[in-house]
């Protein structure tokens, strides 16, 4: 299901629409990947023929108190890249990582050289089951503070026994020896070293035997999150003269496979994989410091009930 | 047992005195083991309790 986002930009005879599937409100952090989608149009509302989009997506801006479980990726460059236009459309496929808002700077720049630009941005909301975990969490913290605090409270039982329950409680590999008849093309498939928190560069390159010759490809380049068995990043048939580059950020400190297909006219198909191990960076001990003040707030809160409670009880 | 011990050590706190030090001493414990079990970068605990940091939602991880 398709639904159109934000409002069409009237920018020098080009409007640019941006849509999401599923749409929006449906989405999840860290949950499937997303379907992105721009469409450009002319003044008459027809689709631009060529051209192409910039494009960069940021990631939401810290919240005042509370953290994402990714604090990192907060407020950073999630995605760069320049994207090919065809028939006035550009697709991708992003997993978007944490809840919040996201901006999307989109700069269209047509054949003829009129150029558009314009942000779009759409609100993430988290997943309803981690807030129902942390509600029932904080109710567990609440009631272990509140028995500690009758417990605590005038002691009179010969022997009072506390109990305090802690309530923490591969794809199949590519072969080169698939190709039959010996390619004609090469391709290189270059990436950064990795680290959560900044943008890593993702290289394709095709290498020809003429070095003149840079005949356009169709790519799809997918990014797979290994141990979540997700897609965070995925283009399709993307038409390119020989070389794609995008910036793109790892959200989580794990390994990723990244795989490039390349179809060109009358050569054998053209694949490269690799696997990129990304750094992953422990998050600060004061970015620790709300979360845990919330929870020992809670028993606080707890024991201050419980108290009142027993001697309330006491005074009847 | 806790009057035992404070008879014979002749120590005498009051009620109000006595919770609030079992108090202090019941929110230590319970936010060294919120600590180690939220926050702390020990492989075995952080992989153990990975995904229950993550289902809470305002848990940061890596």
């Amino acid at each position: 299901m398709f639904l159109l986002l934000g409002q069409p930009l009237w920018a020098e005879e080009l409007n640019i629409y941006f849509k999401t599937t599923p749409r929006v409100a449906l989405l999840r952090p860290f949950a499937d990947p997303v379907g992105m989608s721009l469409l450009v149009t002319g003044a008459d509302g027809r689709p631009i023929n060529q051209g192409h989009v910039d494009i960069r997506l940021d990631a939401p801006k810290p919240g005042l108190f509370f953290s994402t479980d990714f604090p990192f990726v907060e407020g950073t460059r999630l995605n760069e890249m320049r994207l090919g236009l065809r028939q006035g459309r550009a697709n991708w496929n992003y997993l978007l990582p944490i809840r919040g808002e996201y901006r999307l700077t989109v700069d269209v720049v047509s054949l003829d050289g009129t150029k558009a630009s314009t942000v779009f941005a759409f609100k993430i909301r988290e997943n309803e089951r981690k807030w129902f975990t942390l509600a029932g969490f904080s109710i567990g913290l609440f009631l272990l503070g509140f028995a500690a605090g009758r417990i605590f409270t005038q002691a009179r039982a010969a022997a009072a026994v506390f109990i305090s329950v802690a309530l923490l409680s591969g794809l199949a590999g590519v072969s080169a020896e698939q190709e039959i008849v010996k390619p004609s093309h090469t391709a290189v498939l270059e990436i950064e070293s990795a680290k959560v928190g900044t943008a890593t560069g993702v290289q394709w390159r095709l290498e020809s035997e003429s070095t003149r010759e840079k005949p356009t490809a169709f790519l799809t380049l997918t990014i797979n999150h290994l141990e979540k068995s997700k897609i965070v990043f995925g283009v399709e048939k993307l038409s390119v003269a020989g070389e794609f580059s995008m910036k793109f950020q790892f959200p989580d400190g794990a390994e990723y496979r990244v795989a490039a297909v390349a179809n060109i006219p009358g050569v054998p198909t053209i694949r490269n994989e690799q696997i990129v191990p990304v750094t992953g960076i422990e998050p600060p001990v004061t970015a620790m410091v709300p979360v845990l003040s919330y929870f020992l707030a809670l028993i606080v809160l707890g024991l201050g009930a419980g108290r009142w409670s027993k001697l309330r009880k006491s005074g009847e | 047992m806790e009057r035992i011990v404070a008879i014979w050590l002749r120590l005498s706190v009051s009620e109000q005195t006595a919770f609030l030090i079992k108090s202090g001493i019941f929110l230590s414990v319970c936010g060294a083991t919120l600590f180690v079990a939220l926050a702390a970068s020990y492989p075995a605990v952080h992989d153990t309790l990975h995904n229950v940091r993550h289902a809470l939602a305002v848990v940061p991880c890596h």
